[in-house]
């Protein structure tokens, strides 16, 4: 392949943009990390700021994961994750794609009817009285049937369908396919992109949710990781109990935060193949 | 890799079958309120919630084996990590009727809240059966838990007196100092600190005096017989009358000697904006010589493993609060009528009174010497040993004694428990509780209406911060009063607060 | 089950009207279409329980919650607009609307043309390690918590620890109070947030971006179009739905700026420039433990939200990706 000059100039802002960009946020996290693997007598000796670590100490982690409520935490957050999304996906998919038909009569109501509850809300009292009344307390669905659709998404994946082209219902229709064909043969794989994005809002929301659990639970055997993890930073901001308790050190906040977040981040490079392009490519000219 | 996939979703699938079903059943029986087991003859089933703050209960939780086993009771903890989750949380509770047998209140607002609701029990003719409990906390501590002459709340009792300055005794050394003991010698003191390189490295890197926001001039109003500007330090006794801080004429005094520290440049520039450990930090790292406060944040084994750590020739020691120009002398000032903590019964419990008496039982216990010691050191022998009166806690309690406070629903006498506790702390600890301190009462005062604590709260703070920078001369401190009095409506909240301070014998 | 056959047969209730002829089109269409409906019940009856029923939840801010009477059974607040006038009556309320406003709109500003531009030049990046690293990298602080940011924002820009006031006073200048001062303190607010949601803000138009058909950038290579002009004329046209999407919903929730973050990093020396509405509802709604404040103001940014949505949508329609 032949490369004009103005293409190197171009690649070059490119390269050197996103190697700023990738600088930018890495000397923070390895402050966060440098933390989390230093004894805080050390960082303190440093004035408080470390990037590399001299002195290496795992003993943070050891006392993280020592804590038996992690593993299970990971659990429950693991399941929660996996099926609340897949909830999600389903249901989210199945309203996007109607309402991405420009010829649905109705569209602009329905559309408004989710649209309005973005603004307005009523509140925990009475949302936490039916969630009850569903005899959902204390029991995992708690924290994925409320969330179980969330209209922004809703509509990012609506805004997304919309962009494919119209010939391709067109010639599955006449091909005799029906609606949800079009939608599971069609719509969807040719969609991967979008949905992807859409299921990882979706996973990263779970994973980070923390507040439906501190709602809706009571038996702490059923807590997500993040309530676990909050738990460990909360300690050291209650002045009242310094005198109680040994505050968890600096590091292992940051190793928790580290802990909490990790699986997660770990998700998203598998993601990440999907964005390429030439998703569309075979279907329209096949 | 498809068999693989299969596995993986077919373990999902069970342990989410499993975990959903199981807990399902599970969940019933803690949110429910356990009728069925005050019919029954087995143990009543309590529910207790408060915050925890992270602290967890330990899979061996021996302080509820004890309690269950002494009481004939089966008692389960729902808690909350912090403030605000856990007041959402009692909240949807009370709105779906389904409050915990004993839970705790946030403060006096909730309490009032919720008694005015009519959700809470009022415990006046019941305190009768708690002859222990009522002795251990006294009336001063009672008083606290009154709403409306009704006693809707058992406050804890004990209370935390701590902070003080701190400061670098090796510093002193170096620059030949004594160690300060007037506002002027703080202010001398300081100024070496920050202008004659107290660390001997050559760099002029270091500051006098931090601490958090304001708070690091506690004992400076001190000095001046006043109390800090915060919310919750504004009105105080003196000569048998309710006085208010902002009104008192050694107010002006008070700013006047913190502008000076001010202006020679010894304070902690990000004085207002220090939160959490950030000021300690610096007074760990060598930045600053003086701090104000507490001994558990400067001299807990952990925490001088720190700064030793950090800097072997550091050496901090107490300083008793500076005297000001008449030797007037105070350190924080303590807020009498808050509480460390309220509990509250729901009023639903008037009709299970079988469950009433053993909660009424539960807290009456914890307040005599047996079962305090329980719920403070663990069990005897094990956690502790008992000689006469005197308590030591045992390897085996130190190591597994840091929940136990959540059971100590009576509270405890402080001092008294931190110097067994922390034996080799003992004498910081009393060094702390034995200073001079300004008591306020502004625990015990609920806001009328049309006052908006937060603005007015707000314009103060802002305020005495351009005072003491300088932005704003003190000479206009006539103007920020009747601008308070005005906008704010301050005069209102200090009237109402005077006749409800009078009511309950206070300035009368 | 019923509720969704209600809500479909309202969306046609201009039939009697309607000449038969256009009755039966009208019917003929929903028929044609029936599937589409069939999928879109489960979220309508979703939205109706876990949306609508608790809506009654509103009220409360024209009352004086108690919590044992419930929200309905509650007295009315006397005067019906006590919780308006004591959040209108504050003497901080235009600056409170002044702050929020623009720190919600410089986030806006310069929070989205950013991530457009990172989407963009991933997509135009031809080394797909570096690409890869970027991304991920870049994606990485979405996941940590305020508290976390605040940390190290002092590490890095303490007046009197912090790594790059360290070298200024070293470089013989005077150190910059970047947390601690009224000039630098939107900022630091808008730099952090840049920060931390850059590369995850970047995810949704690089999404956008994989889908556009790629026979457009063939034909107009074949056409000898430079980069620039493609990204110009293909790529951004392309995703231009989602971009009007997106400012769509940032326009309505102009009256949030953040209140999470605001609140770890605010202090009394910077509440003339920080201090946000959510920030005053928590400060006094906890010291008076006031339920229907907070409602009450929710329901005015709510409002004040949705005819910004409805206003933003009429003039998205006119350039075509509006959202209904």
């Amino acid at each position: 392949m032949v490369t004009s000059r103005s293409d190197n100039i171009f690649n070059a802002v490119i390269y050197v943009f996103l190697v700023l960009v990738a600088a930018a946020a890495v000397f923070p996290l390895l402050y966060v990390v440098s933390m989390s693997l230093t004894p805080y007598s050390e960082v303190v000796k440093n004035g408080g700021f470390i990037v590399i670590p001299r002195k290496i100490s795992f003993e943070a982690y050891e006392r993280i994961f020592g804590d038996p409520a992690l593993g299970r935490s990971m659990l429950v957050t693991l399941i929660v994750t996996a099926v609340g999304t897949l909830v999600n996906m389903i249901l989210t998919t199945l309203a996007a794609y109607p309402l991405s038909r420009k010829n649905l009569r109705g569209r602009t109501f329905f559309l408004l009817y989710i649209v309005f509850t973005m603004l307005f809300s009523g509140g925990l009292i009475p949302t936490y009285l039916i969630v009850q009344s569903l005899g959902m307390l204390n029991t995992l669905w708690a924290l994925i049937v409320p969330g179980a659709i969330a209209t922004f998404n809703v509509l990012i994946l609506k805004s997304f369908f919309e962009t494919l082209p119209e010939e391709l219902f067109e010639s599955a229709r006449m091909d005799g396919a029906k609606e949800f064909r079009i939608l599971w043969q069609v719509v969807i794989p040719l969609s991967m992109p979008s949905m992807m994005t859409v299921g990882l809002f979706y996973m990263v929301g779970h994973w980070n949710s923390f507040f439906s659990a501190v709602l809706y639970i009571t038996d702490t055997n059923l807590y997500p990781l993040q309530v676990v993890i909050r738990n460990m930073l909360l300690l050291s901001q209650s002045s009242e109990l310094q005198a109680e308790v040994t505050v968890p050190t600096a590091a292992m906040q940051m190793a928790a935060v580290i802990a909490g977040s990790l699986p997660i981040i770990a998700v998203y490079p598998f993601i990440q193949k999907h964005f390429t392009k030439g998703m569309l490519l075979g279907a329209v000219k096949g | 890799m498809r068999t693989r996939k299969l596995a993986v979703s077919l373990l999902l699938v069970t342990l989410l079958v499993s975990l959903l079903g199981g807990c399902g059943g599970g969940g019933k029986s803690t949110e429910g309120n356990g009728q069925e087991a005050s019919a029954s003859a087995g143990p009543i089933k309590l529910e207790v919630s408060q915050i925890s703050w992270g602290t967890n209960l330990p899979a061996d939780d021996f302080i509820k084996q004890k309690l269950d086993s002494e009481l004939g009771i089966s008692l389960t903890q729902t808690l909350v990590g912090d403030q605000a989750d856990y007041e959402n949380k009692i909240n949807v509770r009370a709105a779906s009727n389904n409050l915990p047998d004993l839970f705790m209140v946030t403060g006096k607002p909730h309490l009032q809240k919720l008694a005015e609701s009519g959700s809470l029990l009022d415990l006046t003719s019941y305190l009768n059966k708690m002859p222990d409990y009522t002795k251990y906390a006294g009336d001063d501590v009672l008083k606290k838990g009154i709403v409306s002459d009704k006693q809707y709340a058992l406050p804890k009792a004990g209370q935390s007196v701590a902070y003080t300055y701190w400061i670098r005794k090796d510093w002193l050394d170096n620059l030949k100092l004594a160690p300060p003991a007037t506002v002027d010698e703080l202010l001398s003191a300081a100024k070496a600190f920050t202008e004659n390189d107290p660390d001997q490295n050559g760099k002029n890197d270091t500051f006098g005096l931090t601490g958090n926001n304001f708070q690091t001039f506690d004992p400076i109003f001190g000095a001046y017989g006043v109390t800090n500007i915060y919310d919750g330090s504004q009105l105080s006794l003196k000569d048998g009358k309710v006085v208010v801080s902002l009104y008192e004429p050694k107010m002006k005094d008070a700013l006047a000697a913190i502008k000076k520290f001010v202006d020679a440049g010894v304070v902690d520039p990000e004085v207002v904006s220090n939160k959490g450990t950030m000021a300690k930090d610096k007074a760990f790292q060598g930045k600053v010589g003086i701090i104000n406060i507490d001994w558990a944040q400067m001299v807990k084994d952990d925490q001088v493993a720190v700064w030793k750590g950090a800097n072997p020739k550091a050496e901090w020691i107490q300083l008793a609060p500076p005297k000001g120009p008449d030797g007037t002398q105070n350190a924080n000032s303590i807020n009498i009528g808050a509480s460390g903590g309220l509990w509250a019964i729901p009023k639903r419990l008037e009709k299970e009174p079988a469950k009433l008496n053993k909660i009424l039982e539960l807290i009456n216990y914890t307040a005599t010497p047996e079962g305090g010691r329980l719920v403070q050191f663990g069990l005897q022998d094990v956690h502790h040993t008992l000689d006469g009166d005197q308590v030591t806690i045992t390897d085996k309690g130190k190591a597994e004694g840091g929940y136990t406070w959540l059971y100590q629903f009576a509270g405890r006498q402080e001092t008294e428990y931190l110097k067994t506790k922390f034996t080799a702390q003992a004498k910081s600890i009393e060094f702390e509780a034995g200073l001079p301190r300004i008591e306020t009462l502004d625990g015990f005062v609920q806001s009328p209406q049309g006052y908006n604590a937060a603005d007015a709260g707000r314009f103060i703070e802002e305020e005495m911060i351009k005072f003491v920078y300088g932005k704003n001369s003190l000479d206009k401190y006539d103007q920020f009063i009747s601008m308070l009095e005005s906008t704010f409506n301050y005069k209102n909240y200090v009237d109402s607060a005077v006749e409800q301070l009078n009511k309950l014998g206070y300035g009368k | 089950m019923e509720q969704p056959a209600n809500l479909q047969t309202q969306t046609t209730k201009p039939q009697p009207k309607a000449p038969t002829g256009q009755l039966r089109k009208a019917w003929a269409d929903l028929w044609k279409m029936k599937a589409l409906y069939i999928m879109l019940i489960p979220c309508l009856i979703w939205y109706f329980i876990f949306k609508y029923l608790p809506m009654y939840g509103l009220i409360i801010s024209f009352k004086d919650y108690n919590f044992s009477e419930g929200i309905l059974g509650s007295p009315w607040a006397e005067p019906w607009n006590k919780h308006f006038t004591m959040f209108f009556h504050s003497p901080y309320f235009s600056q409170l609307m002044t702050n929020t406003l623009l720190i919600s709109l410089y986030k806006l500003l310069f929070g989205m043309f950013p991530a457009i531009i990172l989407a963009v030049m991933f997509f135009e990046c031809r080394v797909s390690w570096l690409k890869r690293w970027v991304q991920t990298l870049s994606y990485m602080p979405h996941f940590l918590s305020w508290i976390v940011i605040y940390g190290i924002s002092i590490a890095f820009l303490s007046e009197t620890t912090g790594l790059i006031n360290r070298w200024i006073t070293e470089a013989g200048w005077n150190a910059v109070p970047f947390l601690n001062s009224t000039q630098w303190f939107r900022s630091i607010l808008v730099s952090t947030e840049i920060w931390k949601d850059l590369g995850w803000g970047a995810i949704i138009y690089l999404a956008a971006i994989s889908g556009i058909d790629p026979t457009l950038f063939e034909a107009a290579k074949v056409d000898g179009a430079s980069r620039l002009r493609m990204i110009w004329h293909i790529t951004l046209p392309g995703i231009r739905n989602v971009i009007v999407l997106l400012l769509i919903l940032r326009i309505g929730s102009i009256l949030d700026a953040g209140f999470e973050q605001v609140f770890v990093f605010y202090h009394t020396r910077v509440y003339e420039v920080g201090d946000i509405i959510d920030t005053w509802v928590y400060r006094t709604g906890l010291e008076q433990m006031n339920f229907s404040l907070g409602a009450t103001v929710g329901l005015f940014k709510s409002a004040i939200g949705f005819v910004l949505v409805l206003g933003a949508n009429k003039l998205a329609k006119k350039w075509g990706g509006s959202i209904w």
